[in-house]
Parts: structure tokens; sequence; C-alpha cells
């Protein structure tokens, strides 16, 4: 895998996650992110950081995004979420549009 | 796509896209540029048993399934591997996972 094809996630407390780019742009906002024209340093560098999100949401939105491209491609499986997390990740993918 | 795997080292969590006739090396090959280290550098190793993967297996010979977490050690300057190292959240969710507590 080319690193110019992946981006990595970097959550509130310092944790990192590298995705594909065509992952990660399943969430509207860091697609605009990447691909809007002018210098986000976003996609200068290669990644971005989310000062609100904590490691256990962003790898669970991580997986949302896999899980969105496995089904999309037609495998069929239930994506599991743990009822504590619910109220925390509707808040982060609201603000990801995903 | 077919599925995916987590490969943890550190506070770093690589998701790769394989297939399960992938074979073990096939993973390093893909994880080369990512931690900037040739294959032959990198372990991977099954978080649960401390299993070390064989080159040549495949996924599916190992029973990693899509959403699995592999481990990642990489060969340090004396030529030893170091050990595995994850570093978990520290928030609440996951310390009643990690006690495995039913309340």
């Amino acid at each position: 895998m080319k690193k110019e094809d992946t981006v990595k996630l970097i959550s509130s407390d310092g944790f990192e996650f590298v995705v594909d780019k065509e992952a990660a742009m399943v969430s509207q906002t860091i697609r605009n992110m990447l691909t809007s024209p002018g210098s986000f340093a976003e996609r200068e560098h290669g990644q971005v950081t989310f000062p609100e999100i904590s490691s256990t949401i962003l790898e669970k939105i991580c997986q949302y995004f896999y899980w969105h491209l496995e089904f999309a491609s037609g495998k069929d499986r239930e994506f599991p979420i743990e009822p504590e997390l619910t109220l925390e990740l509707m808040m982060a993918a609201n603000y990801l549009h995903t | 796509m077919d599925m995916y795997i987590r490969i943890k080292r550190d506070k770093t969590t690589y998701f790769i896209r394989c297939k399960a006739s992938d074979k073990i090396l096939d993973i390093k090959e893909k994880l080369q540029e990512l931690v900037d280290k040739p294959a032959k550098d990198q372990r991977l190793i099954l978080p649960g048993t401390g299993e070390v993967l064989d080159d040549s297996k495949t996924l599916a010979d190992q029973k990693i399934d899509t959403d699995a977490v592999v481990a990642l050690t990489l060969r340090k300057d004396d030529n030893e591997f170091e050990e595995v190292n994850i570093v978990r959240p520290s928030d609440f969710y996951q310390t009643r996972d990690a006690e495995g507590a039913s309340w």
C-alpha cells in the first residue's frame, strides 16, 4: 500500500488510525477536507486531527467506513454497536456527515 | 473488497484491506511503505495467544477473519524483535471491556 493512498486520523487522546483514503471518504466532511481546492493542511500532510473524538469512537468510525465498503460490494454483515457508545457515536457521525 | 484487518502497534492502528487467501507475507508487503520497514523486519502476532504468524500461511489458514486485530512488532537495531506493545485507550468503555465485567 502506498502512503499517498492512505490518510491518518488522529483522536483527541493521540491514537492514530491509518486508513485508505477511499474508506475515509465515506465521511463527507473528510472528503471535503481531502479534495476541496485550496490548501487544507489536512490534504498536504495526509492527516486529520479530531480534538473532540476519543480513540474508542474514532476506531468505531473507521470500522464503519470499511463495513460500508464491504456492504457496498455486496457483503451483508451486521455492524455491531455497543449501547454505551451510541450517543457519542451519533454526535461524531453527525459532525463527519457519515 | 473482501475483508480488512486491524494491525496494531503502540498507539497506531493500520486498517489493511485483504483477502482470506492472502498470505501473511502479502500483508507485510502491504505494510512495508506505511511502517517504513521491509517485510523481513516485521513480525505479525495474534494478540490473544501470542502466536507468531508464519509468512507462508494464509489468513484463512490462521482463521483470521474480517475486523480481526493483529499485533505488529518491528526488528530493533540490535536485530531482536520488540515485544508486543498495544496501547489501549484509558476511557470508561474499554476498562469495562478489559475486566469482562457483566453489569
